[in-house]
């Protein structure tokens, strides 16, 4: 089956429960399924092509992602909190002939930024649909192929993630599973739907025959708002609980009625569950782990086990194996730290024209997640940090090296370090320490990364130095960088 | 108004994904523009907070108050009387 199957038995059955709300348009499972006819019925002469989407959170793209599947094509959207550039780099990397946008990302990018595609969906903000230009040309994708999802730390060379239908269908009922959803569950969807987490709220979501609220978490009186009108489950990364909780008597007022926060992205600290808790002592909490290799999640930490066991991601989610290997691949016994490996339906096709990438991942059937963990006695994991380099920034997992490089390699220094530094809302957030050549200035680099990085990677501070200590072994790591600047702060 | 304004400008010429190059109007939406985001408006607003010595209720956090220059120097003027 294909997730908009679900819509369409949805729209037999009960046409007139509501799928999707946005601001003041509701809109129900019977025109749901019809408005992903009128759409699809536009691109229903092309046979598994890939179609770019390009559309801003809101209830056009839920419409437009459907429509892609429905048609038997396959989508690939476009995060749109990246730079023009970022996008651009996804688009050359991957040769996608056919683009879907919406009438403020068109307007956005401008007439110019379209010219390249062969095909030109456009989607109005009347939910209409226009072709301003149509081409089929075949095209030879794998089979299985339905989604194409870009993690949401991505930067430098983007991976394209390979989802299936299958992929799909198996996280979201698992996630039902765990968060025991139902038809009459409204769900905030205030966190991206461009990246895993985001996309499985719709998925779980719709599959159950629930409902979605989709709203922002720019101006906070609206998100309040949304909250309070109804929503019974509220999902979103440890940031955005930070975000909310600085408002703690919205807080209270607007999450009153709510039964269930969950999270994933990156671990809840035990303050934030706690001022939840202080706010609404009802309220389950069921913080989650996972990949966009694996659709979304990989485990879940039950509710009833937060206090005995905060600094664990709990246990597998229904579906999915996880296991403790070592170096040579072996599975460790418990209290042995290796890294983590995951089976089961949720785990990606590969990466999109990357085979040597998927080759490293996926081995013997098992996904390497990259994450150092811990097997508990009692069947619980718990994470010590990662195998490579990769750092957690405002919740997107983050290759620093990658960063470092794409800036370097554009800019007039000698070296760029990035190090992770605490924020308050963030968790993490980036500075930079670079060691210039006679033409490097600061303004120039700080201009650089604002128009070029997302705003999660915009450096806090950008510190000159003249060279780096590096570890004992001679390599640059995070704890070298992380040391250096410690050394330059405390001499400053 | 025109010292509140320029204050605004200097802030977001430093802070935002907006440089020396951006033309700016007075209406124009800061967030369709792509000059801030959500965690960008969140610490502007305790930039404003902190430099006027106001609190900024959650209420008015609207784009009406807080998505253009013409909307964040009137409600300053607003809260500052």
């Amino acid at each position: 089956m294909r997730i908009d199957e679900y819509i369409a038995n949805h729209a037999k059955t009960s046409p007139e429960n509501i799928a999707l709300e946005e601001k003041d348009k509701s809109i129900p499972y019977g025109l749901l399924d019809e408005t992903i006819n009128t759409i699809a019925s536009e691109i229903n002469d092309f046979d598994n092509c890939k179609f770019a989407l390009l559309a801003e959170s809101g209830i056009e793209y839920i419409q437009a992602l459907m429509a892609v599947y429905r048609s038997d094509n396959i989508a690939v959207p476009l995060p749109v909190e990246l730079t023009e550039s970022n996008i651009r780099e996804i688009l050359n990397s991957n040769q996608i002939n056919n683009i879907i946008v919406t009438e403020q990302q068109y307007s956005r990018f401008g007439n110019a930024f379209f010219e390249g595609f062969t095909t030109v969906i456009y989607i109005p903000n009347d939910s209409s649909v226009k072709n301003l230009r149509k081409k089929i040309i075949s095209e030879n994708n794998n089979e299985l192929l339905r989604l194409v999802m870009y993690t949401s730390g991505t930067t430098g060379t983007p991976k394209g993630v390979m989802l299936s239908d299958e992929n799909l269908i198996a996280n979201a009922n698992s996630i039902i599973e765990v968060l025991n959803i139902t038809p009459k569950d409204k769900a905030a969807q205030v966190i991206s739907p461009h990246h895993a987490f985001g996309n499985s709220i719709i998925n779980s979501q719709l599959i159950a025959g629930g409902s979605i609220k989709i709203g922002g978490l720019t101006f906070l009186e609206s998100t309040f708002k949304l909250v309070e009108s109804g929503v019974t489950i509220f999902y979103g990364v440890p940031s955005t609980y930070r975000i909310l909780l600085k408002y703690p008597s919205s807080f209270q007022r607007s999450f009153k009625n709510v039964r269930l926060a969950a999270s994933a992205g990156g671990a809840m600290e035990e303050e934030i569950i706690e001022k939840i808790k202080q706010l609404n002592d009802r309220i389950e909490i069921i913080p989650m782990y996972g990949q966009t290799e694996a659709t979304a999640r990989l485990s879940y930490l039950p509710s009833a086990d937060l206090e005995k066991y905060p600094d664990t991601i709990g246990k597998p989610i229904p579906g999915v194996e996880l296991d403790v290997v070592d170096d040579s691949k072996k599975p460790v016994a418990s209290g042995v730290t290796g890294e983590l490996i995951a089976r089961g339906k949720n785990i990606l096709i590969g990466y999109l024209n990357d085979e040597e990438a998927t080759s490293k991942k996926i081995i013997d059937g098992w996904m390497y997640t990259g994450d150092l963990a811990q097997k508990l006695p009692n069947g619980y994991f718990k994470l010590l940090g990662r195998k490579d380099d990769l750092i957690k920034v405002a919740d997107h997992r983050v290759n620093p090296r990658e960063v470092e490089k794409y800036i370097g390699k554009q800019n007039e220094v000698s070296d760029v370090f990035v190090v992770p530094v605490n924020h308050e809302y963030l968790g993490n957030a980036i500075s930079l320490m670079v060691i210039p050549n006679q033409n490097t200035e600061i303004e120039t680099l700080h201009t650089f990364c604002r128009k070029n990085l997302p705003g999660f990677l915009c450096p806090l501070e950008i510190i000159l130095i003249e060279n780096l200590p590096l570890s004992k072994s001679g390599k640059i790591s995070n704890r070298s960088i992380i040391e250096g600047y410690q050394n330059v702060k405390a001499n400053m | 108004m025109g010292e509140i304004k320029e204050v605004m400008m200097a802030y977001l010429q430093n802070k935002s994904f907006m440089d020396s190059g951006t033309k700016l109007n007075d209406d124009d939406s800061l967030t369709m523009k792509g000059i801030i985001d959500s965690i960008g408006l969140i610490e502007l607003i305790d930039f404003i907070s902190e430099k006027y010595s106001i609190e900024i209720p959650e209420d008015l956090l609207t784009p009406e108050n807080f998505d253009s220059i013409n909307g964040i120097v009137n409600i300053i003027q607003k809260l500052t009387k």
